[in-house]
């Protein structure tokens, strides 16, 4: 057979690009446009044709022509323009996959699955079928299939067996998409290639600077040889010729020991500790270059370094490019599908509140209800909804609230759930940008506009497919077209003078006379595949797939030639990962002499450079809250609080500050007061009960109102912490109708339940309610209780007193002597309590707690024992030291001793409270 | 060369094990061992790394230098080698760089896993679940089995009772914090022995039974007659109230609650005496004296206290069942949501692997032998050498998952394959995250008892860290046998001294002081520090110094304290909170809470309080509505760490010139926003929830004091250590948690949630185990301060609160009973501090002092760029027909059947690509192949046949030649711009020469045009386009702009319309 191919050479003292453009245009004169378009020129990436093309233009413009251009394709692209109808979509063959193994007996493809079917759920069979997807593609590139793996493995490979039940599986796989007139997408460009039919329409086919092309590719290009040899351009000296193929490969056995010529090595080559370092590294080169496009070009070796390197150049002020482009995940669109996504699954509460957040959602509202809308309120709407009704699902948020706005969610669900998937999917979106007007020269708009077309094309693919498979639900339609969506790259145009960020396999066609690559390690260059679960490396070797030995010549040579056809390149390589694992320096580096290697060592495996220490800990600002006047009324309830901090009070109580929950879903302690006391309060309503000493009666009564309640506040439905948490709340009610029982036969009766109350000390009103009054029936004697629902039972000397401090001096006012000790007031309620209704109810009055702990054995009352006269007294008095200080505005300095742990204002505050907060001057 | 024989090394502290096993590796490699064929595994990342640089900086060394080569050759056994040999072998391991196996275990058993997916039970490839994401999973399972559609599922049900099982008597109002709480505490362990037989079952606790179950009869009956005989009793007023109030307390006293103090004190005397109260004859204290009791009092008395004892251990039973339903119930879903979708933590992998979950067998060979993963196939891997490094710190798991593979290492016959490890039992410090001290000697054992002789074992006592003063230290504290024994009776000291062999110093040259120091209390050690630091001021001598302490958040705090009251450049390597350490993170987070939840009136205010406040009113955006709608979009339109970058931007004017600090974390910050938007999500409550855990470890720096914890500081070592982080409590404390019982063979024999003290005191078995886990409590704290003691090179100050009378076997003690505790100044250079030891020279430092820096490398130079090169113009790229004006409605996009549109676009003028002339004939020509081309080749038909549009697809008139670009690309520069396009029709008309005279553009529109106004728009809107493809017609042609003329044809209205030229109009 003749020779397929006719070598050339290009001399790489220089880039290639010019050179192969002037050598493609090699019998043009310039008189006439540049005409090209029956050659066709298959060069390495997408990007590389780019250059060449423009390469082209440029060297047409400098005679003031332009050109009729080549066809430029990579290998792959070569191989499925030609792809006809009838070929499955990635989706289809997906689903075909899917089916496949969802209705196949695991157990007769034992040695496929020896550890069983793993294909039981839906997810499962999905991913495998991309595992198989993957699979074929890897083969599909040396022109085999399953089957041909089988025929080929022999019995030497411990692997047979299962390759030949994986060409079954594929076999069965053919059929499925067969039976909708369908043909695997691989096993098409297979058929292609093999397929004499392409080169006809060219008069020439260049293979130009292509280390690397597909074996299928080249075998379609030998079958279209017939006619006229295939034209391979090598970028190397002709002296070169014996270390390349036919087909300009670089042999293996010529690179493997090959020493490459790389100049002022210690100074070109730059150990970094980490990626970050890299970037920094980068950034510094860049920015030595005023304009650096043109003059430098960088490439990434290494994808982990990419965005670092992205935002460490942006912080430098070097505007860059990644010509990869971006995953459409990160799409505004994207996101606002997924959370309609999540709500055409299922419309829970949560879903919801995402979708309330994206703005393009808000914008619909906006829209849909008038300029009376407001996204704040809205947002501030369901944050109160989960506070107070903790709802799961849109239905039960909706039990409590007109809200339009969750109505038009409620309609936007409909129409997400009515009909089938993917129309549902476009109407619902065309409603919720019905009122918007694209202006396409504004660049969100514009993005939108792309991401729009890219989603809509996705839709009409599953709308395709589903024609033909039915697939999983809609629920898993929408992942399975989220999955597709998000899976695509938004390609930008570059911005002028942006410096773009290629990959290792462009920078071959990069002319740039200054390069410096960042990911310069192992792994990355030379790229090596270990450990593959059905392509191991011997496999691959076999069956003539790329192997570690290729990559390596492959990788070799490019770094030579592009070391050797520029006036400076640049290595850059980290010692470790982003995530800290250590990370070695490409092989080539090491490709030198002998005698030379050990230095090399020394060099690459020194210590990176230690940055310098991190500066100590500064404060950026103290924060300066505003002064507001001080309040007129308080409830009682938080004068305890003044009294464990006066300036968290003032925040808590003057500035109104509250922090809402996001992420709430049971109860808390509040909440779970407040359940319990309603109850309690109902039953001290009941004048039914006033007498009754039958436990069981009461607690009847009391679960009773407890399951009112909860069904008014939560619903039916409750999630599992609150049923538990409603459980706790029975057994505590249970506990208390046997002790109320027990009271109320001891001659105990409740007077008098919430009862309200407001007195002014010091001119501060002071506000509350008694949760319930007592008095007995034959003494007459009155007390008053507070319910307490805390974990674990309180006594009321402890929660009103307390011990001082070693490190305070706490107001005269507030020091108390019990007992002979010294003892500062933590609390005024129960005093306080007493000295409102004094008037009412005398001076002889007895007052506590009634405790509900979590220990239901300790429910119960806890009287304030020993309390007398003189301790109202002192409390009165350190109510009106108190008030008096509240009235002052005196909020300042900070409680010492308030628990990191329960600190809610715990985010304000770095290092000490003091030093945070600016606090001085006088209220106004 | 002498062969090499399976060895395990105990080596000390600093005696050199990354050495030992590097030249072991050389070693294996001189005696023709490929460098892929050999393992070497160890805990660290970190560990991994250097151990191959270690490798190749040995051979290079020895590769370039006769000597260095000669003294590597004798260790390895191998006199004969030289430099050349080196190189060699130098050679053979970078060129197999890729395809060496020196990693940690983890990620060896990764590797495996990912090569055997459905031999595992996976369904493909998976990822490794870093913190973050497996938070995010496990509240996503919570939300799943917490979530209600109509009535509980069965599931459900069982959880709710098994919860109240697990948390019985105390029930909890917050389940998901005690869900929480449960999993971080019990996960681990429910996962090593996921059996409910293992859990809480008295047939496994208790093989030979348990007195205490066993049933008592009624315990009323024994309360009733002890009453009745002890009314009858001589009793005083205090033992009367004693008893009184224990009855009463009995009934009230339910199992799972804390003891009432009454019930307590008799118990425990009761207890104290408990055999005797068996055998019916006790004397038993009450108030002080001693009161007999009688025979039937004694039955009685044992009675109640066995029917207390019994129920409490039932209860606890119970509730050990009851958690083990509540992790089962959470596993289940867990297992389904989570790792069945290829999200496995580590740990989840190593399980993967474990032979007791039924994993196939790890194996070279194929072998007969089913079920055997052949990993030398997949892997690309013969093994034949295994090299295991810190093997103290291996855990039983992870050994059974080596087991065969070293087996068949170890009894290979031909002697081609080998085993070695290296570790040291002394420096298990890892004991809480499953490290297996025992499993050395274990192995060892194994091994030669199978075949005695197969593993030779080698101590490793000198170091060639520490000089002498600090080895003599080390000697006299942990060499101190019978203080040991006496301080910590049995298992702790025996096992200890079992390994013990005295330390030696091979830098018997190197100078230094080690001493012990007094300070009263955790303050007062602190100031001794910072004293010392001041004295010896290490970073300026240019000496290494690190400062030891016990917990992270004590380093952080005494770097803190060293900076700011040393002004010492201390850094913390602990892992900092840089999002929420500082105000200028604290206020990014508040403004995305404030944005996302307009009603967190805390986040404003705290807004307002801060320069953020006048960023916003400089910017309106003092409002909620403004805001929300604001950063929202930004959140959606940028993602997090632009919008951060954004808001940095503007504040960054309002910080302090000179405050490096917060712009150091404003760029932590928004690197950490960007980790975040990695993960995908757009979620505000996920994004403060991840920054506030974010942590950072400040990067290793030089010339800083080092503040770490012991843990951190294992295998480093330090010019000058300080260790000011002494605590006093016992050694002997069991770690917190449900008691996990051990068989011989490390398998988990029970579970059990241990009750109290009192309860398990007089029970055999448990007090076994509690006294074991006592021992290696104490056997561990012991490991950790000989690991803080061996970190130093030249200087080590131990400073702790002096024992004084307490009899707590604690640091203190034992350092005052083995080093003396007899107070005595110690001076350290000018300093006298209280102390009690010393050895060495207190001025050990004066004579160092720092060599002149080298000089700073031209880093500048190096990366300065070159002048005067020489390079092409890069062209900003534009294709006309890509450049998209004007307003249209968003709604139109997402129309399914649009997409129709554009094929029938793309059909018609595939079609009119045919078409050169439109001749009657060839029309009909073309009519007959289109037939069935459907409703493009329609339309495309009608254009032809269009009188309007003759002019299109007719010869020019009066022209010598005519030629048509049909479906044309062209590409040029233009203004400076690369421009490239299609031309749909051009018509150029030649003269007989050949030259160009004027030419036609022809653009096809298919779209919907209706109107008259419509073309005026559609030409308006196409004007640049056509122009651009004027000129460019022009260039191609030879021909001024103004001998082109340009047309739109509109195919549905069948119109042409010609684009007047730019500026024409
Ligand atoms: S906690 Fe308070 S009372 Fe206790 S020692 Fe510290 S300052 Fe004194």
């Amino acid at each position: 057979m003749v020779n397929p191919t006719r070598r050339h050479f290009i001399l790489w003292d220089r880039p290639l690009l010019t050179q192969a453009a002037v050598w493609l245009a090699d019998s043009w004169t310039g008189g006439a446009p540049l005409d090209l378009s029956r050659v066709l020129v298959v060069v390495p990436t997408r990007q590389s044709g780019r250059r060449l093309r423009e390469a082209l233009a440029e060297h047409a413009a400098a005679r003031g022509q332009a050109t009729f251009p080549p066809r430029v394709v990579t290998p792959e692209t070569f191989l499925t323009f030609e792809a006809t109808d009838g070929t499955a979509s990635r989706l289809e063959s997906l689903l075909a996959w899917t089916g496949v193994l969802c209705d196949i007996d695991a157990a007769e493809f034992g040695d496929v699955f020896p550890a069983g079917s793993q294909a039981g759920n839906a997810a499962g069979a999905l991913r495998l079928a991309q595992e198989f997807m993957r699979l074929q593609s890897l083969l599909a590139e040396g022109g085999l299939r399953f089957a041909d793996v089988a025929a080929q493995v022999g019995s030497d490979f411990p692997d047979t067996a299962r390759w030949r039940q994986l060409a079954t599986l594929e076999e069965l796989f053919d059929d499925a998409l067969l039976a909708h007139e369908l043909r695997d997408a691989q096993a098409a460009k297979i058929a292609a290639a093999r397929s004499a039919a392409v080169a006809e329409r060219y008069d020439r086919v260049v293979l130009l600077g292509t280390p690397d092309p597909l074996p299928l590719a080249l075998e379609a290009l030998a079958a279209h040889a017939s006619a006229q040899p295939i034209e391979v351009v090598i970028f190397a000296p002709i002296t070169e010729s014996e270390n390349f193929d036919e087909w300009g490969r670089p042999l293996a056995a010529a690179w493997e020991h090959r020493q490459l010529g790389l100049d002022e090595f210690e100074r070109r080559v730059h150990l970094c500790a980490d990626p970050a370092a890299q970037a920094e590294r980068a950034a510094a080169l860049a920015r030595g270059y005023g304009e650096p496009d043109g003059l430098l070009a960088l490439g990434v070796a290494d994808a982990e370094v990419l965005p670092l390197l992205e935002s460490g150049l942006a912080r430098a002020g070097v505007a860059a490019f990644n010509p990869e482009g971006r995953p459409r995940r990160s799409d505004q669109l994207y996101h606002l599908l997924a959370t309609l996504a999540a709500i055409a699954r299922e419309p829970a509460f949560d879903a919801v509140e995402a979708l309330a957040r994206c703005p393009d959602f808000l914008a619909w509202l906006h829209a849909r209800l008038g300029a009376g809308f407001s996204s704040a309120r809205f947002l501030s709407e369901l944050d109160d909804l989960r506070a107070e009704h903790l709802p799961a699902t849109l239905a039960e948020a909706r039990r409590h609230t007109g809200s339009p706005a969750l109505a038009l969610v409620a309609e936007l669900r409909d129409m997400l759930t009515g009909g089938e998937f993917p129309a549902n999917a476009a109407a619902a979106l065309g409603e919720i940008f019905a009122a918007r007007q694209l202006d396409l020269a504004r660049e969100a708009d514009a993005q939108l506009h792309e991401s729009a077309g890219a989603w809509t094309e996705v839709l009409r693919e599953c709308a395709a497919a589903r024609a033909r498979f039915p697939g999983p639900d809609d629920a898993g339609w929408w992942e399975l077209a989220l999955r597709l969506f998000g899976d695509g790259a938004r390609t930008e145009e570059k911005p002028a003078g942006a410096l773009e960020l290629q990959g290792w396999l462009e920078l071959l066609f990069e002319d740039a006379p200054h390069l410096a690559v960042a990911g310069f390690n192992d792994g990355s260059v030379p790229d090596a595949v270990v450990g593959d679960a059905f392509l191991p490396e011997s496999l691959r070797a076999r069956l003539g797939l790329k192997t570690n030995a290729a990559r390596f010549a492959r990788d070799a040579y490019l770094l030579q030639a592009i070391a050797a056809s520029r006036a400076r390149l640049d290595l850059l390589f980290g010692k470790t990962s982003a995530v800290g694992d250590p990370l070695r320096p490409s092989r080539l580096l090491l490709q030198c002499a002998d005698a030379e290697l050990p230095t090399r060592i020394e060099f690459l495996f020194a210590a990176p450079e230690l940055a310098a220490p991190n500066p100590p800990w500064t404060r950026a600002w103290p924060l300066v809250p505003r002064r507001a006047p001080p309040p007129a009324k308080v409830a009682v309830t938080a004068l305890k609080a003044w009294l464990a901090c006066p300036f968290r009070f003032y925040l808590r109580t003057v500035l109104r500050m509250e922090a809402v929950d996001p992420a709430k879903s049971e109860l808390d302690a509040l909440d779970f007061g407040t359940l319990c006391h309603a109850a309690l309060e109902a039953m001290g309503r009941e004048v039914a009960l006033r007498d009754c000493t039958d436990a069981a009666v009461l607690r009847e009564f009391l679960l009773g109102e407890l399951a009112q309640q909860v069904r008014a506040r939560f619903g039916d439905n409750l999630t599992l912490p609150l049923v538990i948490q409603v459980e706790s709340a029975r057994q505590r009610l249970t506990h208390v109708a046997e002790v109320q029982a027990r009271e109320r036969a001891a001659g105990w009766v409740i007077a008098d339940v919430e009862k309200k109350f407001a007195v002014e000390i010091a001119g501060l009103v002071v506000s509350g309610k008694i949760d319930r009054i007592d008095r007995h029936a034959e003494t007459g004697a009155v007390r008053l209780l507070d319910y307490k629902t805390s974990d674990s039972p309180v006594t009321p000397a402890s929660a009103h007193l307390r011990a001082p401090r070693c490190d305070e001096t706490p107001p005269e006012w507030s020091v108390v002597v019990v007992d002979g000790k010294a003892r500062v007031w933590a609390d005024l309620q129960l005093p306080l309590y007493r000295h409102a209704l004094a008037a009412e109810l005398g001076g002889d009055v007895e007052c506590g707690y009634f405790n509900l702990p979590k220990a239901v054995g300790d429910t119960g009352l806890a009287l304030w024992d020993k309390f007398t006269e003189e301790l109202q007294a002192s409390a009165l008095r350190a109510a009106t030291g108190l008030c008096a200080a509240i009235r002052a505005g005196e909020f300042w300095p900070p409680g010492a001793h308030v628990d990191e742990e329960r600190d809610e204002f715990a985010a304000l505050f770095h290092r000490r409270v003091e030093d945070s907060v600016n606090f001085g001057g006088a209220a106004p | 060369m002498r062969p090499l024989r399976h060895e395990m090394i105990l080596a000390s502290a600093g005696s050199g094990k990354t050495f030992a096993l590097t030249d072991r590796f050389v070693a294996l490699l001189a005696r023709g061992a490929k460098p892929e064929r050999i393992v070497a595994l160890t805990f660290t990342r970190k560990a991994a790394g250097e151990f191959f640089d270690e490798i190749l900086k040995k051979l290079a060394d020895a590769a370039r230098e006769a000597d260095a080569a000669g003294r590597l050759a004798g260790r390895i056994g191998a006199p004969q080698l030289g430099s050349g040999d080196f190189l060699a072998m130098l050679r053979r391991v970078t060129d197999a760089m890729h395809r060496l196996r020196l990693g940690t275990l983890d990620s060896f058993f990764a590797q495996v896993v990912r090569a055997f997916p459905l031999e595992l039970g996976l369904t493909g490839d998976f990822e490794i679940l870093q913190e973050h994401a497996a938070r995010l999973e496990r509240q996503r399972v919570l939300r799943r089995m917490f979530a209600r559609a109509g009535g509980l599922a069965p599931a459900q049900q069982e959880f709710i009772e098994a919860f109240k099982r697990a948390t019985f008597g105390r029930e909890e109002k917050r389940l998901g914090a005690q869900l929480d709480g449960f999993l971080d505490d019990y996960q681990e362990t429910f996962l090593a022995a996921p059996s409910v037989e293992l859990w809480g079952n008295p047939a496994r606790i208790w093989p030979d039974g348990c007195a205490w179950l066993e049933p008592q009869g009624r315990l009323a009956d024994a309360v009733a007659a002890l009453v009745a005989s002890l009314a009858g009793r001589d009793l005083s007023d205090g033992q009367r109230r004693r008893w009184g109030d224990f009855f009463a307390a009995l009934p009230e006293w339910a199992p799972g609650m804390e003891l009432p103090k009454p019930l307590e004190y008799v118990l425990k005397n009761a207890l104290a005496v408990w055999p005797a109260l068996q055998a019916g004859r006790a004397e038993m204290t009450v108030e002080r004296k001693k009161l007999v009791l009688a025979p039937d009092e004694c039955a009685a008395l044992a009675r109640i206290v066995t029917e207390v004892v019994g129920a409490e251990l039932r209860r606890r039973l119970e509730t050990t069942r009851g958690i083990f339903a509540v992790l089962c119930g959470y596993e289940a879903v867990y297992h389904d949501a989570v790792r069945r979708t290829g999200k496995l933590t580590f740990a989840d992998v190593q399980r993967l692997l474990a032979p007791a979950a039924g994993a196939p067998l790890l194996a070279q060979q194929s072998d007969d032998c089913e079920g055997r993963l052949m990993i030398d196939y997949r892997l690309d891997a013969e093994i034949d050498h295994w090299l295991l490094d810190e093997f103290q710190d291996t855990s039983f798991g992870q050994w059974s998952v080596l087991r065969n593979l070293i087996d068949e290492a170890v009894q290979d016959a031909e002697g081609r394959r080998s085993f070695f490890c290296v570790g040291d039992v002394k420096q298990a410090v890892y004991a809480w995250r499953e490290g297996d001290p025992q499993l050395f000697r274990k192995i060892f054992n194994h091994y030669n008892a199978a075949a005695p002789g197969a593993i030779i074992e080698r101590p490793l006592v000198e170091s060639w860290r520490s000089g002498p003063p600090l080895i003599e230290m080390v000697n006299t504290v942990f060499g101190a046998r019978e203080t040991l024994a006496r301080l910590f009776p049995g298992e702790a000291s025996a096992a200890w001294n079992r390994v013990w062999l005295a330390h030696t110093t091979a830098v018997p040259e190197r100078g230094g002081q080690a001493a012990l120091l007094h300070a009263d209390d955790e303050a007062g050690c602190w100031a001794v520090a910072l004293r010392l630091l001041r004295e010896i001021r290490p970073l300026e001598r240019g000496l290494t110094c690190a400062v030891l302490v016990r917990r992270n958040d004590t380093a952080t705090a005494l770097a803190d304290f060293l900076r700011r009251e040393g002004g010492l450049p201390a850094v913390a390597e602990s892992d900092l909170h840089v999002c929420i350490d500082n105000p200028l993170g604290a206020a990014l987070l508040a403004l995305v809470q404030a944005a996302a939840h307009p009603g967190d009136t805390l986040a404003w205010e705290h807004l307002r309080m801060m320069p953020l406040g006048a960023v916003l009113a400089a910017e309106e955006l003092s409002f909620p509505e403004r805001l929300t709608e604001r950063v929202l979009e930004q959140i959606h339109a940028e993602g997090f760490e632009r919008t951060a970058e954004w808001w940095l931007a503007k504040l960054e004017p309002r910080l302090a010139v000179d405050d490096v600090f917060s712009r150091v974390r404003a760029r932590q910050f928004a690197a950490a926003a960007g980790l975040f938007d990695a993960t995908g999500s757009r979620d505000a409550a996920e994004f403060s929830a991840f920054m506030a855990r974010h942590t950072v470890r400040d990067a290793e720096s030089a010339a800083v004091v080092r503040v770490m914890t012991i843990h951190k500081a294992k295998g480093l070592g330090f010019d000058v250590v300080l260790l000011p982080d002494l605590e006093g409590n016992t050694l002997e404390e069991r770690r917190k948690g449900l008691a996990v019982q051990r068989a011989a063979d490390r398998a988990v024999e029970w579970v059990l949630d241990l009750p109290p003290g009192l309860f398990r005191e007089q029970d055999a078995v448990l007090a076994a185990h509690v006294g074991a886990a006592r021992a290696a409590a104490c056997y561990e704290n012991l490991s950790l301060l000989y690991v803080a003691m061996t970190r130093a090179i030249r200087g080590m100050y131990l400073i702790a609160k002096p024992a004084g009378k307490s009899a707590s076997a604690n640091y203190p003690r034992m350092l005052a009973d083995t080093l003396g505790g007899e107070r005595r100044p110690v001076r350290v250079g000018a300093l006298e501090l209280p102390g009690a030891w010393t050895a060495g020279d207190p001025d050990w430092y004066a004579a160092l002092t720092r060599a002149e820096p080298v000089s700073e490398e031209t880093d500048a130079r190096a990366i300065a760029p070159v002048a005067g090169l020489e390079h092409a113009p890069r062209r900003q790229a534009r294709r006309p027909s890509e450049e998209k004006t004007g307003v249209l409605a968003a709604a139109q996009l997402f129309a399914l059947e649009g997409g129709g549109a554009a094929d029938f676009g793309t059909a018609v003028h595939a079609r009119f690509a045919e078409v050169e002339w439109g001749s009657a004939d060839e029309v009909a020509r073309l009519a007959a192949t289109w037939a069935d081309g459907g409703p493009a080749a329609t339309e495309a038909l009608v254009c032809l046949r269009a009188a309007a549009l003759a002019d299109v697809w007719t010869r020019p008139a009066g022209a010598a030649r005519a030629e048509v670009w049909r479906e044309r690309a062209f590409e040029i520069v233009l203004d400076g711009a690369w421009v490239t396009g299609v031309f749909d029709r051009v018509v150029v008309a030649r003269d007989a020469a050949g030259r160009a005279v004027r030419a036609t553009v022809w653009d096809f529109k298919t779209d919907r045009v209706e109107t008259v106004e419509d073309i005026a728009a559609a030409v308006a809107r196409h004007a640049g386009q056509l122009n651009l493809y004027r000129r460019v017609a022009a260039v191609l042609g030879g021909l001024d702009a103004n001998g082109v003329v340009c047309e739109l044809v509109f195919t549905r209205l069948r119109r042409c319309a010609a684009v007047p030229e730019a500026g024409a109009r």
